[in-house]
């Protein structure tokens, strides 16, 4: 089988059965995934912060943008809002004894994600979410799963 | 201020980590009673998504132990160890044999407090070439995919760039199987003044 396209940090992807697309070691970035199962179109956007700035053009960086860049770009690519449903993986807190200096970025970008789907009508499908762990998640296009494995526990899917 | 020659400001930054590399390494082989050597220290300015890919991908399993500078010069320092490498510090340290999936308290502490030593020293070597303060705050350590570990440094530089100046500097053992690199992020302004003060102006 043909390996599954990696996506980077800030980075998004947007394809079709029978393709699949991975992001690697997620932490505090959240996965936000569109699937729409009746044309198998779907795609990713890996983010990394939840808000961003005025005027900013990495709409792929931030949770608040990223998912309406990813709505378009995968009704661009021929999927039905009304079949789309999202999953979201990832958003930990990897290093909780510095939470006292700083925020908890990985919830942060979970709620951000969460608030941005529910402003667009899109239905939350799936998560895994938080803890202190980090994950690995591969989304398969031909059945809109997604397998996540972390460093050192067995593989579950959503 | 700013040479605008990228390669010219890879080579400043990369000689001002040199020197905190070096401190480090000196301190973490005391603490373990072997001698560690520095190899070269290598300098790319990447965007965000391509860090954890120039460090060997994201899918390692590492110990990492981070700190972020947070006086007025910000960014952030790791040390990061191969998963085998921390076995072996753990084990030197503690006595016993680490379980790394599933690490015990003290153990977290030990690393944690390695992390701190090395870091501070390396902050030390270099803030005297600055002739800046740089101020940590107490680090934490996990032990975990690289990528997952690279995260929340990520997002504090990320907050404000897009591509990164990632400087990192492999150390190693030659009695014992043990290696490891120094990464540092510098922000905006950090690298402003270490331009200023090691560049040409000088």
């Amino acid at each position: 089988m043909k390996e599954p396209e990696l996506v980077g940090i800030a980075q998004m992807v947007v394809t079709k059965a029978p393709e699949r697309i991975c992001c690697m070691g997620l932490g505090s970035c959240v996965a936000v995934f569109l699937y729409d199962p009746t044309t198998k179109v779907g795609g990713v956007a890996h983010v990394l912060l939840p808000r961003a700035p005025q005027g900013t053009k990495m709409l792929t960086k931030y949770a608040n943008t990223a998912v309406g860049k990813l709505l378009s770009e995968v009704l661009v690519k021929g999927a039905r809002k009304e079949h789309l449903r999202a999953k979201l993986v990832g958003g930990a807190q990897m290093f909780p004894n510095l939470s006292i200096s700083v925020s908890d970025i990985g919830k942060e970008n979970c709620d951000e994600a969460k608030k941005a789907l529910r402003q667009l009508g899109i239905r939350l499908a799936g998560e895994d979410i938080h803890g202190t762990r980090g994950r690995s998640a591969t989304f398969d296009l031909e059945t809109g799963r997604v397998s996540i494995t972390t460093a050192f526990s067995d593989s579950r899917v959503i | 201020m700013r040479p605008k020659d990228e390669s010219k400001v890879l080579d400043i930054v990369g000689e001002f980590a040199n020197v905190g590399a070096g401190n480090a390494a000196t301190a973490l082989g005391a603490l373990l009673d072997i001698e560690i050597v520095n190899e070269v220290t290598s300098c790319n300015l990447l965007p965000l998504s391509k860090v954890a890919g120039w460090l060997g991908g994201a899918e390692q399993i590492v110990a990492g132990v981070y700190t972020q500078l947070c006086g007025d010069l910000r960014g952030g320092v790791l040390v990061i160890l191969s998963g085998d490498s921390a076995t072996t510090l753990l084990h030197h340290l503690t006595k016993e044999k680490p379980n790394l999936s599933k690490l015990t308290e003290i153990q977290v502490s030990a690393l944690r407090e390695i992390g701190n030593i090395c870091l501070c020293w390396y902050l030390v070597a270099v803030s005297k070439m600055i002739d800046s303060d740089l101020i940590p705050a107490p680090p934490d350590a996990t032990v975990d995919l690289l990528g997952a570990v690279l995260d929340l440094p990520l997002a504090h530089v990320g907050v404000k760039v897009d591509t990164v100046i990632a400087v990192h500097t492999v150390f190693k053992s030659f009695q014992k199987e043990f290696d490891g690199y120094f990464l540092l992020l510098p922000e905006e302004q950090m690298l402003d003044v270490i331009l200023e003060k090691m560049g040409d102006g000088r």
